[in-house]
């Protein structure tokens, strides 16, 4: 797998990629996209040899988040990408690309109630039938944060530094 | 038993409900089998009879004293599940351990992670039948749960790890104690070898079972010992290095056929490389402090997002945090290994016999309160 290449379809496809200090975070890539690009976005991570990590939802404003990590069995390219749900909480599925999002899809369904649209069985997994409006992890309003409040701030570029050039480990 | 027979052309289908109590899934786990005589047709795990709400816990207490939950997802591998979650916190804070509290977690870890597949061993043969092997992988296993009580001071729910180290050091009668344990289980290895992994009767079991590809697994997200089954040496502690794993030569034991036969060999050989990284862990154990320096009580985390993944006993475990610069997370998520390698088995049991389906299920190593959380 070529990461070059594969960052340059990304930002074909994404409204934004951003590189991220693994030894901060623990990932490579941070990609933002729009739910209708999901299905095309699966489809070329899974032609590259991606495999689904994990699958998982965050409640924030304006929109629920949903988050889709990925890694690489050959190369160490660690990448989360996040797309908001719609208007009526819907995101379409991925399921039919990684069946193994089936059930994380079921599961975000049991906790925040994401509707994932095309998704073969949407029924509850974790949770117990009569628990399917429960929604356990949405936040009440006096706990709910914007989107800002949980993004990382980024430190103050230091443009007072002479030099320009940058040393071979930042690059 | 619940059997329901089918009032359509398809009458000699029935639905078999195994579980929530049945002896071979370990756990709390319910499998909606249907049969055609002695053929599953199709299978569907039934999830959530354990659920213990871990993550909504996590977003009601500081950070750091979620540090017991993590034990209690996978009981077999509490002390990897620490690893993680020490680290998580590490990462996201900017506080390091010191190199012997790193080297102690490898230790400590690798004992762990042995435990697992000495219980594995015995209770997947218990599943295929043999009743004599649990026995002696049972012997051998409690060595190691005395060895891990006298330091850490519980059998199998650790809380060992802090954030900045450990809580307690070890001491002469655990290095010792750990050094004879390693020559003992070393000289067991022949003893199983003979007495079950050459046996013509687990060699038909295992054989050609649960086919599994490195494709499959992507799509599912199957990692650990099964993926290695398949021909890829994939191992977070090579993959993305964390700790001191670096520092230590081991190798990463694989198969290609990636049938039950061939997880059963990697699990089994896994053992051999956790006694060799602890042996040079032991021997070459730093002196110093076990705690970092500085650990503030109230632990500030950045706002942002953060990730951990560590390789416990059944594949890649990974902790996701979302922070709002508060001590307690805004969301936290675990990405537990046995929750994607089950998932697999719609797909890899369609068709099988039902006796099959055993053997197939039992090298998943399931350990339901993971998948459940």
């Amino acid at each position: 797998m070529d990461v070059k290449n594969v960052v340059q379809q990304w930002q074909n496809m994404a409204t934004s990629v951003e590189e991220v200090d693994y030894s901060v975070s623990g990932y490579d890539y941070s990609v933002c996209l729009e739910g209708e690009k999901l299905s095309a976005f699966a489809g070329l991570m899974l032609n590259e040899g991606f495999y689904l990590v994990d699958l998982m939802a965050v409640h924030v404003e304006p929109a629920i988040e949903v988050v889709y990590q990925f890694a690489h069995f050959k190369t160490r390219c660690r990448v989360m990408a996040r797309a908001f749900v719609d208007g009526k909480g819907e995101i379409p599925t991925i399921s039919d690309i990684y069946q193994g999002a089936n059930w994380h899809e079921r599961e975000t369904r049991d906790f925040h109630g994401v509707v994932f649209t095309g998704h073969p069985n949407l029924e509850p997994l974790i949770l117990a039938e009569e628990d399917v409006d429960l929604k356990p992890l949405l936040k009440d309003e006096k706990k709910l944060k914007g989107v800002a409040a949980v993004r990382r701030v980024q430190p103050e570029p230091e443009a007072a530094k002479p030099e320009a050039v940058k040393s071979p480990e930042q690059s | 038993m619940n059997v329901d027979v089918l009032e359509d052309e398809r009458h000699h289908r029935f639905v078999l409900n195994m579980g929530p109590q049945h002896p071979s899934t370990h756990g709390v786990l319910r499998v909606l089998l249907e049969l055609e005589g002695e053929y599953a047709m199709s299978l569907q795990p039934v999830l959530g009879y354990g659920h213990r709400c871990h993550e909504k816990i996590a977003e009601y207490k500081p950070a750091k004293s979620f540090m017991p939950n993590t034990a209690r997802m996978d009981y077999l591998g509490a002390l990897i599940y620490n690893h993680g979650y020490a680290q998580l916190l590490e990462k996201a804070t900017g506080i390091e351990a010191p190199q012997r509290a790193e080297y102690i977690r490898v230790i400590t870890s690798e004992l762990n992670r042995i435990q697992s597949h000495l219980l594995w061993y015995g209770a997947y043969l218990l599943d295929l039948g043999a009743f004599t092997p649990i026995m002696y992988s049972f012997d051998d296993r409690e060595h190691i749960l005395d060895i891990l009580e006298d330091v850490t001071g519980s059998r199998l729910t650790y809380c060992y790890y802090r954030v900045g180290g450990v809580c307690r050091d070890i001491d002469d009668k655990f290095i010792a104690g750990t050094r004879q344990f390693i020559d003992r289980l070393r000289s067991r290895f022949p003893m199983y070898e003979d007495l079950v992994n050459g046996n013509v009767i687990l060699q038909n079991r295992l054989n050609g079972i649960g086919d599994l590809t490195p494709q499959t697994c992507a799509r599912y997200g199957v990692t650990g010992p099964l993926l290695r089954g398949t021909g890829v040496a994939y191992d977070m502690r090579r993959a993305e290095p964390y700790s001191v794993y670096p520092e230590f030569d081991f190798e990463i034991p694989t198969e290609t056929k990636g049938d039950c036969m061939a997880s059963f060999l990697v699990r089994f050989r896994e053992m051999e490389q956790s006694l060799r990284i602890i042996e040079q862990a032991l021997d070459r154990l730093p002196e110093g402090p076990i705690m970092a320096a500085k650990v503030p009580k109230k632990l500030k985390i950045p706002a942002g997002d953060y990730n951990s993944s560590v390789e416990a006993p059944r594949g890649e475990l990974s902790y996701y945090l979302v922070a709002d610069g508060s001590d307690t997370p805004y969301r936290l998520k675990v990405r537990t290994p046995s929750y994607s390698n089950l998932s697999v088995v719609s797909e890899q049991c369609a068709g099988m016999l039902l006796s099959d389906v055993v053997s197939a299920m039992g090298s998943l190593d399931l350990v339901i309160p993971e998948i459940d959380r």
